[in-house]
């Protein structure tokens, strides 16, 4: 539940398909500060020593959830120490809500993990603080690295000139639909369009009280943001500069106020306003017809209800297209970290072909283009994915993001609870984000 | 030097000496703390070891005067503390007055209602997040499916004054075992000889406990009082573990609130102002409350 909406939380890319389909141009919507291919000045170069002679012990933390770090623990660490015998990984699964402060913390404290798997959304606020060691500059293969991964998941490691990580896996949401809940309400197909989903929403409401059409954990940007942007609305300006006139724009204000109304009909289970809504198993138990769920989710219905199916269509589209938003991992390492060689060894290895197809039997979608074709053979709805991908977005990759989404997240509960008109919430709230935009 | 001095000099060394670790303790563990944070608090301060924080004066502390959460989080502590004090209080004392009265089994029920004081604050907050859950909790279930005093579920945690009551029930439950014991502790050391008097003039009930019973506990009573306030304004796991301030950051409380400025947001220059608006408060507070209810002879 809440832990899903977690390990999902993720930012941008939109463009990664393209690479894989070797299409041409390169959508306009990614507010991402592209991956420009800046010549990257290297200001030090360290020299390749070969792995330490002793044995050394290096800290991960991820934020896996349990399938996935069934198979971290059990397939890539062994193949991992096997490989580097004098190389010890201490891994350390962290919950996700707990993940950044602990984080923090640590730093603070001068006690930072050497690795860490980083929701993308952090590594802008890490970067800006000086945690992050730049790997262009201290990592001499970095650039063969770089070529591999699709650019869309690599530009999320960007800051400032530097390249301070690299992309791990990738993600975003499409609509998960429940057949036995859409054959009983009598709908053959998926709904196309946000019109259509409307349509849908009221014949599943027609099955009962306690039937909803869709639900969501609560009012953070990974929830709302498909809504605003296939509605044609926006956060910000693509430089992030305003939100004035974004945020409070007509078709943002359209996205919250179709919400409400899905709320108010009771389309849209009331676990939107908090207190941690099973949305997987009320999916399972066929009380929920729809979710906006990441790539993950087979792995978790096949350990925990294997009796239930589990169908994939696009975000319905409106106005804006059919816009989803991009998450992921990028891998990080930390500049107190002090065994660097290791931590490097551990990073190359988590980025083998190898390795990400293994993570990709639990739902980690690979970032290595070189891989796509396999895993997409092994997992068929990888494909679904990557169409989303297209022309998924990202959240805002600003150091205040997280102060950015404490705002979003307030004011979409006033809406919600119908503590504000949407127009009069989101028009108190542009010149808050706009404020936080200037300062870096 | 050390065989020179008189012997008050030399009784004062050793005095000293003594002392020292404990001082020692309290400066490092105490006043250096404290002095930092009072520092970090005029900073707009760097978290990296090492990196230059700059000085912003009073400005975080202005910055709280004009912060509506920071106004919120003050009326949610006032107001978890105008409630959860007395509400401790008074039903102590009654559990306190009646182990008092009965003849027998009084350390299992003295040891009963200390339970959930010893309990953790984690298992509690769970247990009650259990009770009050919207959908499939205990509170609800006897409401509207055994009771039926309700029609439909209410969200108790998701609505900000519903779930202040029930962080406000859980302060209270946990809180009562701990003014039992020392009410009780208080109530048997009155001597028996008064209430034998008070009788004799013609006390009921009623009378003995109001002009003996109460006047003979007052410092008990007072040092309860003292030691809740101070305790009901540093609130934070109730509120951290039930809602973290959620929805909306309504059910912020100072404390969870400072928490999260300094360790969510970073803020720490921010986090530490508004620590020490808190500190200065409860000081304040203790000060008035001590002033005020002393008699010469207490405390």
């Amino acid at each position: 539940m809440s832990r899903l909406k977690a390990s999902a939380f993720r930012i941008g890319i939109g463009w990664m398909l393209l690479a894989l389909l070797a299409a041409a141009c390169v959508p306009a919507a990614t507010p991402t500060p592209g991956p420009s291919p800046t010549p990257v000045v290297v200001e030090r170069v360290v020299t390749p020593t070969p792995t330490p002679p002793g044995p050394v012990t290096i800290t991960f933390w991820h934020a896996y959830n349990p399938e996935e770090t069934k198979v971290f623990n059990e397939q890539v660490l062994p193949a991992f120490h096997q490989k580097f015998p004098n190389i010890r990984v201490e891994a350390q699964q962290v919950p996700y809500d707990e993940f950044r402060r602990k984080l923090l913390t640590s730093i603070a404290g001068g006690t930072a993990p050497d690795v860490i798997r980083a929701d993308i959304i952090w590594v802008p606020e890490l970067a800006a603080m000086g945690a992050l060691e730049a790997l262009d500059v201290i990592m001499p293969d970095f650039n063969a690295y770089k070529e591999k991964v699709f650019p869309g998941p690599l530009s999320t490691n960007f800051w400032q000139g530097h390249y301070y990580g690299l992309p791990l896996d990738t993600n975003t949401r499409l609509l998960m639909w429940n057949k036995e809940m859409y054959a009983a309400a009598g709908i053959a197909e998926p709904p196309k369009t946000i019109d259509e989903f409307l349509k849908v929403c009221e014949r599943i409401k027609a099955l009962g009280k306690d039937k909803y059409c869709f639900a969501d954990g609560g009012t953070y940007g990974w929830a709302v943001l498909p809504w605003i942007w296939s509605f044609g609305g926006d956060l910000t300006d693509p430089e992030m500069k305003t939100a004035s006139g974004y945020v409070n724009g007509p078709d943002t204000v359209a996205a919250y106020e179709f919400l409400k109304g899905m709320l108010d009909k009771g389309y849209l289970h009331p676990g939107i306003l908090g207190g941690g809504v099973d949305t997987a198993g009320g999916f399972a138990r066929d009380e929920i017809a729809n979710l906006l769920e990441g790539p993950w989710m087979p792995a978790i219905f096949a350990a925990q209800y294997p009796q239930k199916q589990i169908q994939w269509a696009l975000m319905p589209a409106g106005k804006g297209g059919s816009i989803s938003v991009v998450g992921g991992e990028d891998i990080v390492l930390f500049k107190q970290s002090r065994n660097k060689e290791a931590a490097l060894e551990f990073i190359r290895f988590m980025l083998s072909p190898e390795t990400q197809l293994m993570m990709a039997r639990v739902g980690q979608v690979p970032v290595r283009t070189d891989v796509i074709q396999q895993a997409v053979q092994a997992q068929p709805y990888f494909a679904l994915f990557f169409e989303q991908l297209k022309t998924a977005r990202a959240r805002l990759p600003h150091p205040n993001w997280p102060k950015i989404e404490d705002l979003l997240t307030s004011t979409g509960q006033a809406i919600l609870r119908g503590e504000k008109g949407a127009k009069e919430a989101l028009d108190e709230l542009a010149p808050k984000i706009d404020a936080l935009l200037k300062q870096q | 030097m050390w065989t020179q001095g008189s012997l008050r000099t030399q009784r004062l060394r050793a005095a000293y000496l003594f002392m020292l670790p404990g001082m020692a303790f309290f400066l490092i563990f105490y006043l250096y703390p404290l002095v930092q944070a009072l520092w970090i608090s005029l900073h707009e301060w760097s978290i990296m070891p090492g990196q230059d924080s700059r000085f912003v004066g009073a400005a975080n502390y202005l910055r709280a005067l004009r912060d509506p959460i920071f106004w919120i989080s003050m009326r949610n502590t006032v107001l978890y503390t105008a409630v959860t004090v007395p509400g401790q209080m008074i039903l102590a004392m009654l559990v306190a007055l009646a182990l008092h009265a009965i003849p027998r089994g009084r350390v299992l029920f003295r040891t009963l209602y200390y339970l959930p004081v010893i309990t953790s604050w984690v298992v509690a907050a769970l247990l009650f997040k259990f009770l009050f859950h919207s959908q499939s909790g205990l509170i609800n279930y006897l409401l509207v499916d055994v009771l039926h005093l309700a029609d439909r579920y209410i969200p108790w945690l998701q609505n900000p004054e519903t779930a202040l009551l029930a962080i406000m029930t859980l302060g209270i439950w946990k809180g009562i075992g701990w003014s039992m014991v020392i009410f009780l502790a208080a109530l048997q050391d009155i001597p028996l000889e008064l209430y034998e008097a008070a009788a004799l003039d013609g006390a009921g009930r009623w009378g003995r406990f109001r002009y003996v019973t109460l006047p003979m506990m007052r410092p008990t009573v007072i040092f309860v009082l003292v030691m809740l306030v101070i305790g009901g304004f540093n609130v934070f796991l109730p509120v951290y573990l039930m809602t973290g301030g959620a929805p909306m950051h309504r059910t912020e409380t100072l404390l969870t609130y400072m928490y999260n400025e300094a360790f969510n947001f970073l803020d720490f220059g921010y986090g530490a102002a508004l620590s020490y608006m808190l500190a200065a408060l409860i000081f304040l507070l203790s000060l008035f409350q001590i002033k005020l209810l002393r008699r010469p002879m207490e405390l």
